[in-house]
């Protein structure tokens, strides 16, 4: 009996040990009216000296428009790819604002970590950005974050070898010269479906519509595939050796993205070029091809503890003056319409090619959960076409095969 | 006489069969660390080249992985590494050793569950048990800023004492009448455990070294989810894998092989010293 007591008093006293350390920890930031702790992750680029600082720069400008609150900055590292799923591992104890990229929207919203935007804020929001891109961060009416640059890819080319009359086909750019496409990534590789009338989730967020990848011209792009990659001027991107071929001087047009920016300025110099998407010739007809778009913007922890200051310093940080000096640091490209229609930027070849992009020849990349089915299905389509173990004898049977699996979560 | 000589014959040949094989097998096993070796002096960018030997050689990579600590801060992360993978050396080598002695050398009311419970749960990957790691961590306080080192050495060396296994049957093989002897000249346990047992037993304690400074110098899992977003507590192993994103690899992707390379260098030292140990580890204490 007394053992068991002494036993029991252990475990008691094991138990508020824990709950005193607990309690210790969210002592801190107590009634001081004025004092503001915010914690703000972003890409370590956006952090560093060398390209200027930019996180910093504007933390505080903005505490210097706010004198009625005394902030503390926290800074901490996590780029728009991965700061979602950071986040969602435990909101509590992340960033009050961080950055992120939109279609890892719901990952957020299912840890209910990711603030709304509501009233005078939502609504100097929707002044500046335009529709699309409002669209991007909107999940079932509400607004989940300020937008500050669009996310798509779009052509590099080399100017010494394509007119831009060349560039807006990629039939005309094949007799030109060689092209590199990332055949075998699923980010890249629907362009083609799309551009012939396949649909994802009907406008991209009715998810019961479901994918529809498996028609007749669904059928139609596969053959047109098969015998693209059949042509010696249409080469594979794969594990980088696009940007090596261009460095090399063995490729001249390659698909990516604002990221490779940097790289590509270097190889081509001068005869950079850059331009939204080209069209195909399907069967005799001119078809677009069409990219997956989004956006990265700014968003605010639903579990805040300054949501005041939070929100106000998210919005700064997307707005016209914070983009214009993200633009001269690092070259993201802004999307708030005023700054678009600077001459300076209006003049950036990248900057037309990628908000040309996101105007004309992409869709909002869906980001209903589904959506995590229709990645590999597409990748081991592009594979099985190149392997040459999708031909035009099997290419119906692969398409609908294809179509079912972006259909179904795998458990059946 | 002919019966003899087409003997020998016979077995020169299948030497040769045998050393061909052992060649190619030799050459295959060598070939991605000579490759990484390599890519971390290649003077190309890039990601991808289409050559196997690069065109031009340089030190630049190794240079650029040291100065360039504005994005990637390769020679602090190092560090981290460094300090994290020593102390929890020391601990878990502490930890394991004195468990697999009590478990050899005692007798107790929980040996033998004990004993079973450690085998059972050995059998579950570390990992299963991160987020609920990561959160109790967090209720200690452990998870921001420098204690996240802390944090990280608690971790790697908080479970070595469920692996006792090797060292324990080690331990067995020294005789009793060893342990008897020195109890009657007057030595407490701890001094048998130090004083005898230990020297006794050098290749085992090598090889728990050994594989206790391994672990965390090459883990990723764990620094990643109790790091989260401080930069400033990242590891190598965080480190080498940001090198990869797309954001970075076309610049980053020789630093990385540079990177590895660096990595691999404290353990390959420490291997190289300790080899003879590592092998005489697996038989037994006292020998005849």
């Amino acid at each position: 009996m007394y053992k068991r007591m002494k036993r029991a008093a252990a475990v008691l006293l094991a138990l508020a040990c824990l709950l005193a350390l607990t309690g210790c920890s969210s002592l801190g930031g107590s009634s001081e009216t004025e004092s503001v702790r915010l914690m703000v992750w972003s890409p370590s680029e956006d952090q560093s000296q060398d390209s200027g600082q930019w996180l910093q720069t504007c933390c505080e400008n903005f505490a210097a428009l706010h004198p009625e609150w005394d902030i503390t900055f926290v800074y901490g590292v996590a780029d728009e790819a991965t700061a979602a799923d950071t986040v969602a591992q435990d909101p509590e104890a992340s960033a009050d604002v961080f950055m992120y990229a939109n279609d890892n929207i719901t990952t957020m919203t299912d840890a209910q970590a990711l603030a709304k935007f509501g009233g005078i804020y939502e609504e100097e929001i929707r002044s500046s950005n335009s529709d699309a891109l409002l669209d991007s961060l909107t999940l079932d009416g509400y607004l989940y974050g300020v937008p500050y640059t669009t996310n798509t890819w779009f052509l590099y080319y080399d100017k010494s070898v394509f007119s831009e009359e060349d560039v807006k086909s990629l039939d005309a750019m094949l007799e030109k010269g060689v092209v590199s496409f990332p055949f075998t990534n699923s980010w890249y590789l629907p362009a083609f479906y799309i551009g012939n009338g396949c649909t994802l989730f009907g406008d991209g967020t009715q998810e019961e519509l479901g994918v529809d990848f498996g028609g007749e011209n669904a059928v139609e792009v596969t053959n047109y595939l098969i015998d693209l990659i059949a042509n010696p001027n249409f080469v594979v991107d794969a594990d980088g050796s696009g940007m090596a071929g261009l460095r090399d001087g063995s490729i001249s047009a390659i698909f990516s993205g604002s990221w490779d920016y940097d790289s590509v300025k270097e190889i081509l110099g001068d005869n950079l070029g850059a331009a939204a998407l080209p069209t195909y010739e399907l069967n005799g007809e001119e078809k677009q091809m069409y990219a997956y778009a989004g956006s990265k913007a700014i968003g605010v922890n639903a579990h805040s503890e300054y949501m005041v200051a939070a929100v106000e310093l998210a919005i700064y940080l997307g707005s016209a003056e914070c983009q214009q000096l993200h633009y001269d640091l690092r070259s993201v490209i802004p999307c708030n319409t005023e700054l678009l229609e600077q001459e300076e930027i209006q003049n950036d070849p990248v900057v037309i090619a990628q908000n040309d992009t996101f105007d004309r020849t992409s869709i909002l990349q869906p980001f209903v959960s589904q959506m995590g089915n229709c990645w590999t299905p597409v990748e081991n389509m592009g594979k099985a076409i190149r392997n040459g173990s999708t031909t035009h004898d099997n290419a119906e049977e692969q398409t609908v095969a294809m179509n079912e699996a972006m259909n179904s979560d795998g458990i059946s | 006489m002919n019966k003899q000589k087409s003997a020998k014959a016979a077995r020169t040949r299948n030497n040769i069969l045998v050393h061909i094989l052992l060649a190619i097998l030799a050459a295959i096993w060598v070939f991605p660390v000579l490759w990484v070796i390599m890519t971390s002096f290649r003077a190309e960018k890039g990601s991808y080249v289409s050559t196997f030997f690069p065109k031009s050689f340089t030190l630049d990579n190794y240079v650029k992985l040291f100065t360039d600590t504005s994005i990637l801060n390769f020679p602090k992360m190092f560090t981290n590494t460094l300090i994290i993978a020593i102390f929890s050396c020391l601990l878990s080598t502490f930890f394991l050793l004195s468990a697999a002695f009590c478990l050899s050398r005692m007798r107790f009311r929980m040996r033998k569950p004990y004993m079973n419970m450690a085998m059972i749960l050995g059998l579950f990957p570390g990992f299963m048990s991160m987020v609920a790691v990561y959160f109790i961590l967090k209720a200690v306080g452990l998870t921001e800023g420098n204690l996240i080192r802390l944090a990280l050495i608690l971790c790697y060396s908080g479970g070595s004492a469920l692996s006792f296994q090797i060292a324990k049957g080690f331990f067995d093989t020294t005789p009793f009448a060893i342990d008897e002897a020195a109890l009657l000249d007057g030595c407490t346990r701890w001094q048998i455990f130090t004083k005898i047992t230990l020297p006794l037993s050098k290749p085992i304690v090598i090889y728990t070294i050994l594989t206790s400074f391994i672990s965390p110098w090459v883990d990723f899992i764990f620094a990643k989810v109790i790091c989260r977003a401080n930069a400033d507590q990242y590891t190598v192993a965080i480190g080498l894998w940001k090198m990869l994103e797309k954001e970075y690899i076309d610049n980053w992707y020789t630093c990385f092989a540079a990177g590895a390379v660096l990595i691999s260098i404290p353990i390959a030292l420490l291997f190289l010293k300790l080899q003879k140990y590592y092998v005489n580890g697996m038989s037994g204490a006292v020998k005849g």
